[in-house]
């Protein structure tokens, strides 16, 4: 049952051995180090994913909680973990020079700690992976080596640090009030925090981790860092790495702040979201730029749905949150050679075909055209939101509606260009084909979930009925993760 | 009297946090953002402390042949340790990026590095610049960048 946790333990040493291998005739090899590790941590996870019966508590080194400091795997973490190293072989910087090795070191890093944050069990240990995760993402905003990217990665820095600074706050809140950072315990003792003092410590947590989440007050690095970092970078911060942040901030949700105020600061803040998000997106010149305030108004609406109460809820945050990672990854892979203004994009079509199709294909998912995955998505947030009713959960309906209107606004902007007669401008190039075959194995992925949606449907309500189980998961790790090693 | 003492360590871990945080947002020099970085940072490192600091009691160190007396809850210390070690390096990566950013445009002020980035990125992007409430005619009264010997390095 460790065998788990080697999935976050390769690339971690990898992370950290990758440099030294990469010498001299080593180096030609060390191009397949990454990427074999990967692979290794998904077989792991796809074995613990198939034999998987019941959730389960891992004490790592053996030192029982609550002390000692569990993962908790159930099939919301492992699904989420299994994202991890698979989208990252997607996105996989190659190449074999001294800063392309560099710069897969750091995205292994960032596997690990992300699956680290899928898993984790203790507070402090998420702080630590969310840390983890942030600085390599420091390196990777500003890998591409130009002023911008050195500038947006420093505002990027200062910003995080911050948030890392109230977090910290939180969390030595929470340990007043209760005298225990692990999740498990803090949520027998989640009575204790269903007061101001607590509600202040959950707004802390959740604006200081919400800076990679891209949550609405503090997102002002995204449009800037997703400008000057290469596209493979943007959409591994923006399709995956929020993606986890959001996961680790739902576990907290669910665990310890399962009140109702809890529930309506992450739906307020969801609402700003996708309203300064998508209205900053239409106004958006350049596709990086676009698709950075685009990627903002979607988390807003993950977190809309995940304010929702229950198993609906989760179902409805997973599916969206799992669809934006999908659709932003293969949007910002295609868009990977379209640098540039989307007035400069005419003719693109022309050049590949196959690139423009499959960019129709993501949009119109991302905008919710039946039978995409992204309708069925959609449609989970909106009936949740109209089932629940208050005042605030039908101005958000009516703030994600109006937000898909502009979406469909400057989404159908950039596909008229892609097929429009090149004017005097060349064209802009094609894109890669590992780009293609990357973006077409996610476009297999969309077209196989609008195929089998009635299996996964059903999949996904188990998965969110275990995990909303709060009594189970106190039990399976304070009852018997003393026992398993 | 420890109870006036524990009330002066929380003023001043509150103090110091709030002084570094208003320190990042007004000031506009790298550096001094960096500094004040370290010093929210430290604030919030001591308040972790206080969360499970006895005044009545020693340090969490059992000695064999001596009676077992109340002691300092000692997780927040070693979470404290961990908090910091990540700071440090989080500063130390702070500041290689400062030094970056004064070697590309030749300037520690944060408003004249955010124009010269939003510059680069309209460039890069072939957007030209001005859209007009950013950019109001006649330009920002921005302080010019430092100019001296050896600045640019490109």
């Amino acid at each position: 049952m460790t065998d788990v946790t080697l999935a976050l333990v390769l690339p971690l040493l990898g992370a950290f051995l990758l440099p030294l291998l990469a010498h001299g005739v080593l180096r030609r090899l060390a191009v397949l180090f990454g990427p074999g590790l990967l692979a290794l941590s998904a077989l792991l996870l796809f074995g613990a994913w198939s034999t998987y019966e019941s959730p389960y508590a891992i004490a790592l080194g053996g030192f029982a909680p609550p002390l000692g400091i569990t993962f908790y795997i159930d099939r919301l973490a492992l699904l989420f973990a299994l994202a991890v190293p698979l989208v990252t072989l997607l996105l996989w910087p190659g190449g074999s020079d001294e800063a392309s090795v560099r710069r897969q070191s750091l995205t292994l890093l960032l596997a690990a700690s992300l699956t680290g944050l899928a898993m984790s069990g203790d507070l402090f240990n998420l702080y630590v992976f969310y840390e983890l995760a942030a600085v390599a993402s420091y390196g990777l905003a500003a890998g591409s080596g130009s002023g911008a990217a050195f500038v947006a990665a420093f505002r990027y820095l200062l910003l995080s640090a911050l948030g890392s600074v109230i977090a910290l706050f939180g969390i030595a809140l929470i340990y007043f009030k209760t005298g225990t950072l692990n999740l498990a315990q803090l949520a027998t003792l989640s009575e204790q925090l269903a007061n101001p003092q607590g509600l202040a410590a959950f707004a802390m947590l959740v604006i200081g981790f919400g800076v990679k989440a891209e949550l609405f007050p503090v997102n002002g690095w995204v449009p800037e860092v997703y400008g000057a970092a290469s596209r493979r970078v943007a959409a591994l911060l923006a399709g995956l790495a929020s993606k986890l942040v959001v996961l680790a901030i739902v576990r907290i949700l669910l665990l310890v702040f399962p009140g109702e105020e809890a529930r309506q600061l992450l739906l307020v803040l969801g609402i700003l979201g996708v309203v300064s998000g998508e209205l900053a997106a239409w106004q958006a010149r350049d596709i990086a730029r676009m698709l950075a305030w685009s990627s903002i108004g979607q988390l807003g609406v993950v977190f809309v749905a995940f304010s929702l109460p229950g198993t609906i809820g989760l179902v409805a945050g997973v599916t969206v949150a799992l669809h934006h990672l999908v659709v932003k990854s293969a949007l910002f892979l295609i868009a990977e050679r379209w640098g540039g203004a989307i007035d400069g994009l005419r003719g693109a079509a022309a050049s590949s075909w196959l690139g423009a199709a499959l960019f129709v294909l993501f949009a119109l998912s991302l905008l919710g055209l039946p039978p995409l995955p992204g309708f069925w998505s959609k449609f989970l947030v909106l009936s949740g939101l109209a089932e629940g009713g208050t005042t605030l959960q039908l101005l958000a309906l009516a703030a994600i509606l109006i937000g898909t209107v502009i979406e469909g606004a400057y989404l159908l902007r950039v596909i008229t260009r892609l097929y429009a007669a090149p004017d005097s401008q060349a064209p802009p190039p094609p894109q890669r084909r590992s780009s293609l075959l990357a973006s077409g194995l996610l476009a297999s992925v969309l077209i196989g979930a609008a195929l089998f949606i009635n299996p996964l449907w059903l999949g996904l309500k188990d998965l969110a009925a275990s995990g909303v189980d709060t009594s189970g998961y106190v039990e399976t790790v304070l009852g018997s993760a003393g026992g398993q090693r | 009297m420890s109870a006036s003492i524990g009330l002066v360590f929380f003023v001043g871990a509150i103090g110091l946090s709030l002084i570094g945080i208003a320190g990042m947002l007004l000031s506009n020099h790298l550096f001094r953002m960096v500094l004040a970085l370290a010093i929210a940072e430290a604030g919030a490192n001591l308040l972790l402390i206080l969360a499970g600091y006895r005044w009545d009691a020693v340090a969490p160190i059992l000695v064999d042949g001596q009676p077992a007396q109340a002691m300092v809850d000692p997780v927040p210390q070693a979470m404290v340790l961990t908090a910091i070690v990540i700071g440090v390096g989080v500063q130390a990566l702070a500041l290689s990026l400062v030094i970056r950013v004064r070697q590309r445009y030749g300037t520690l002020d944060m408003r004249v590095a955010r124009q010269c980035m939003q510059d680069e990125l309209d460039e890069a992007a072939g957007v030209t610049p001005g859209r007009s409430q950013e950019r109001p005619a006649g330009g920002r009264p921005l302080p010019t960048p430092i100019a001296e010997a050896g600045g640019r390095h490109d």
